[in-house]
């Protein structure tokens, strides 16, 4: 049994060896003892329990080989031996979205800036809005230092909401950093008679049959809560605010511009052509105070209104739970110093991204935040969890 | 200038060396990506953009993005083209848009025909390119306007008359047929429901919430279906598939294929600008209005050529006319499209109402590259009809483990999950069951597709109504739509009342 304490030996230095040539070592030096064996006439065992001490054998080396494999990437004690093996940055999404092209711009710049060496690989994991990579990465991946995931608000939502509950949230990982930020906004055509957003919340106050909003996602997700949230904060009961989902923005944009909606909640990004265009009026953001972007410096902020709420469409970089300390102190300085880098500006600029970076504590706190806004807001939607 | 200086021009940027080779690129990796399942034009697009990224970053902004769009596109529509290779040859569709050239496709191969199949495939694909293309250059700012007062009614009373028309894809029996559309429409309400945003039939399970996806269930059905027969029934005399008689189309081929490639053309041309409603619906629209007008409908899906010419001219006319809205509204009409459009996104140009004053280089550049781009695809795409034709050849026992190992992967490709390749057996034992019975499997696609679309559109139409159903026929275009439903569903019972042998119910 040398060879397996060797093996284990080997494991806890931090040589990694791939389990298959383990268990073809270990396979071989047994089938050598068997040899020997047999040739001094001591073997007596009959085949069958030949094999089973063998696959006995093979089953504690798997298991062993999982163990130790595990013990080490929570162990991984000294500094240099993070990263030991090549990283993967998940998508829980298909590729081409947000999340899988804020994946992509992060594994470019880290390793073209040579901020990591090993490699970053950008996974797509869809499935059930980032619920079901969610189960998995909370459960089976929650030792696996080597494994990151991008998310934004809905790792927030899907956990509170009742219907499409992921019983997984942001609790359930590491957060290590909020790396952009967009902003919701309500949007009516040009030519609607609703000057300002009171105008239209005072609409739908007096008749809320009367006016159709609209977003791009289901009720209970993002566009929908940025949707109702100054009509909620305004005092209207948003269980009786006409809300009618489309997929995905693009296509409650084409709704608003064939006055299918009367208003439409969506991001910021997203609007600034039609703006330019002249097309649609922005009637507010969300933002804490107004946006330095052309043609949208002079649109209120819902605390300008007088309404007292925000909501940031952010993006960050998640670890798994049971992150170690040295993985997470490495992951946190790299993406203080790749915030800094020009490639990175140059990335964000590229696609359109504003930037904001919130690393460690204070990402946590601010999630917690978040939280509760959403919170109260499904409440009142009597969709809470 | 008028939109000729405009055009000319585009072929003057179009016609740069380096654009002709990345147009080039775009449509060899765009063919590759429709032949092999699994990458979809989706993925294929997405993938490439990094890599497009780099090709061009020695380029000025406007050109780099001039450029790399170009390749890009190229990939989306190549990719429309080698989509229907799989689905003749292997009865394995690649793409949701080609599920349908299944029927009549694979038929087609079986009797010695996969060379016309594929080649008349490539051809309707050439023609419905250059067709939409034009209908791009005239009609983009007219049609957007129109594009855009499609409501949720008129959404509603259009996939309503493509449910009716469930009746041309029925074979012998109308009561099958109408089973089939129920368990779809079944099948389609898995998932969180996008009105209400309840979960429903999901038990709980995160990997229901997103619905099920539609390419499992037609690749399960089709292709793994087809795999099953071969096995339980052991066709131990393996009918060598008849044995390819000619590559290339016959006049009469030809002949029989003018019409439907040119009404699918226009049709799917149409369909397409629609943003939701897509390539897959247009192959289906086309599918069966060509089995509603031809002489012999009985013909459709036992290897009528009209059966791959309609269908494959429409998808492609389609993925032209998804380029108006995204182009002149900003607005993807498709997954692919929308991917297409952070492409220009990354190049700081936003497709919208001022991408064609603002960058005229990049929006007239794209369109003339497609001109040179369905070319390109149509000479490249002749040739490997000879190669690929003879895959039809190889033994089964060769061939059906490939199919399965096509499948597979092709799911696994789009869906990361092995809960949709257990689906996929699932779907596969099940297609074999319903098929050896003679429950036709179309409908149950068709309505897969359409139910869910017709569903939300008309929750969303009657909730801006506020309940009211007079919505449905207040609106004109609404109103004609759900005017020809009736006929479609009466005017056959009326003849059959009279005593005419029509062909609506035959029941067996």
């Amino acid at each position: 049994m040398n060879t397996i304490e060797q093996n284990a030996q080997n494991e806890k230095n931090g040589e990694y060896v791939p389990n298959i040539f383990n268990f073809l070592k270990i396979i071989y030096s047994y089938l050598k003892q068997m040899k020997a064996l047999y040739k001094k006439g001591e073997m007596k065992m009959k085949l069958a329990k030949k094999l089973a001490t063998l696959a006995a054998s093979a089953a504690l080396l798997v298991s062993l080989a999982a163990c130790s494999n595990g013990e080490n990437a929570a162990s991984g004690k000294e500094p240099s031996d993070y990263p030991k093996n090549n990283l993967t940055i998940v998508a829980p999404s298909g590729a081409g979205g947000g999340w899988d092209l804020t994946a992509r711009a992060i594994s470019k710049v880290m390793n073209e800036t040579k901020l990591i060496d090993k490699a970053i690989t950008v996974e797509n994991q869809p499935g059930g809005g980032g619920a079901v990579f969610m189960a998995t990465y909370a459960t089976k991946e929650a030792e696996n230092d080597h494994m990151l995931m991008v998310k934004s608000p809905p790792i927030l939502i899907n956990n509170l909401k009742a219907e499409g509950n992921s019983p997984y949230g942001y609790k359930d990982t590491t957060p290590l950093a909020q790396l952009t930020k967009d902003f919701g906004a309500i949007v009516v055509k040009e030519d609607s008679p609703y000057k300002t957003l009171t105008d239209l919340l005072d609409a739908i106050k007096e008749d809320p049959s009367s006016i159709t909003l609209a977003g791009g996602s289901a009720p209970g997700s993002m566009d929908h809560l940025l949707t109702i949230l100054p009509a909620y904060e305004y005092g209207i009961d948003p269980k009786s605010a006409k809300y009618v989902s489309y997929d995905g923005g693009g296509e409650a944009m084409a709704a608003l511009l064939g006055s299918n909606a009367d208003a439409i909640g969506t991001d910021v990004s997203t609007v600034t052509s039609y703006v330019k265009s002249g097309d649609v009026r922005v009637l507010a953001v969300t933002s804490p105070e107004k946006l330095e972007l052309e043609g949208l410096e002079d649109v209120p902020t819902l605390y300008d209104l007088g309404i007292d709420a925000e909501f940031t469409i952010w993006r960050g970089l998640f670890g798994p739970k049971n992150m170690s300390d040295t993985a997470k102190a490495y992951w946190e300085e790299k993406l203080d110093e790749m915030v800094k880098s020009e490639e990175w500006k140059a990335e964000l600029e590229r696609n359109g991204w504003a930037d904001e970076y919130r690393a460690g504590e204070d990402f946590t706190a601010f999630l917690e935040e978040q939280e509760q806004v959403i919170t109260e807001i499904l409440t009142a939607l009597d969709m809470q969890k | 200038m008028g939109t000729l200086d405009y055009l000319l021009n585009g072929f003057l940027v179009a016609f740069q060396w380096h654009n002709i080779l990345f147009a080039l690129l775009g449509v060899v990796i765009g063919t590759a990506v429709g032949v092999l399942p699994g990458i979809g034009p989706m993925s294929g697009v997405a993938l490439l953009i990094p890599i497009t990224a780099t090709l061009t970053s020695g380029l000025p902004v406007e050109m780099a993005a001039t450029s790399s769009i170009i390749l890009l596109a190229g990939v989306y529509y190549g990719a429309m083209y080698g989509g229907s290779t799989t689905s003749i040859l292997l009865n394995t569709p690649g793409e949701s848009s080609s599920v349908v050239t299944t029927l009549d496709g694979y038929q087609m191969a079986r009797q010695g025909r996969a060379g016309a199949a594929l080649a008349i495939a490539a051809i309707g694909s050439f023609v419905a390119g250059i067709v939409s293309l034009i209908g791009l250059v005239l009609l983009a700012q007219p049609l957007s306007k129109i594009a855009i007062d499609f409501g949720p009614a008129d959404y509603f009373s259009l996939m309503l008359l493509g449910l009716a028309a469930v009746s041309g894809l029925a074979g012998k029996s109308v009561t099958k047929a109408l089973i089939m559309t129920v368990v779809g429409l079944m099948l389609g309400t898995i998932g969180i429901d996008a009105v209400s945003g309840i979960a429903r039939f999901t038990y709980d399970s995160p990997i229901l919430f997103s619905g099920i996806e539609f390419l499992t269930i037609a690749v399960g059905l089709f292709a793994l279906g087809e795999v099953f027969k071969t096995i339980f029934e052991k066709e131990t005399h393996d009918e060598p598939v008849a044995k390819i008689t000619r590559i290339l189309p016959t006049k009469s081929d030809l002949k029989q294929s003018a019409g439907p490639i040119g009404r699918s053309s226009i049709l799917g041309f149409f369909l397409g600008v629609l943003p939701g409603a897509g390539a897959t619906l247009a192959s289906f629209f086309s599918y069966i209005s060509e089995k509603k007008l031809s002489k012999n409908p009985d013909s459709f899906g036992k290897g009528n050529i009209a059966g791959v010419a309609g269908p494959e001219s429409a998808n492609n006319a389609a993925s032209g006319g998804a380029m108006i809205p995204l182009l002149t509204l900003g607005i993807p009409g498709s997954g692919t499209t929308a991917i297409l459009m952070g492409a220009f996104i990354m190049y700081n140009i936003q497709p919208g109402p001022l991408l064609f004053e603002e960058h005229p280089q990049v929006a007239w550049g794209l369109i003339a590259s497609m001109f040179l781009g369905n070319l390109m695809l149509l000479i490249l795409n002749m040739p490997m009809v000879r190669i690929f034709a003879k895959i039809i050849e190889t033994p089964k026992k060769y061939l059906l483990p490939l199919i399965i190992a096509i499948s597979v992967f092709g799911v696994y490709a789009v869906q990361y999950t092995t809960f949709d390749l257990l689906l996929l057996i699932g779907c596969g034992v099940f297609g074999y069951l319903l098929a050896k019975h003679d429950y036709p499997l179309a409908p149950l696609v068709l309505a897969l597709v359409l139910g869910p679309m017709i569903e939300n559109n008309m929750r969303r139409a009657l909730t801006i109504s506020n309940g009211d159903f007079s919505i449905f026929i207040t609106n004109p275009l609404s109103l004609t739509f759900l005017v020809i439903t009736l006929l479609w569903l009466v005017i056959p019972l009326i003849l059959r009342m009279r005593g005419k042998n029509v062909i609506i119910s035959e029941e067996a």
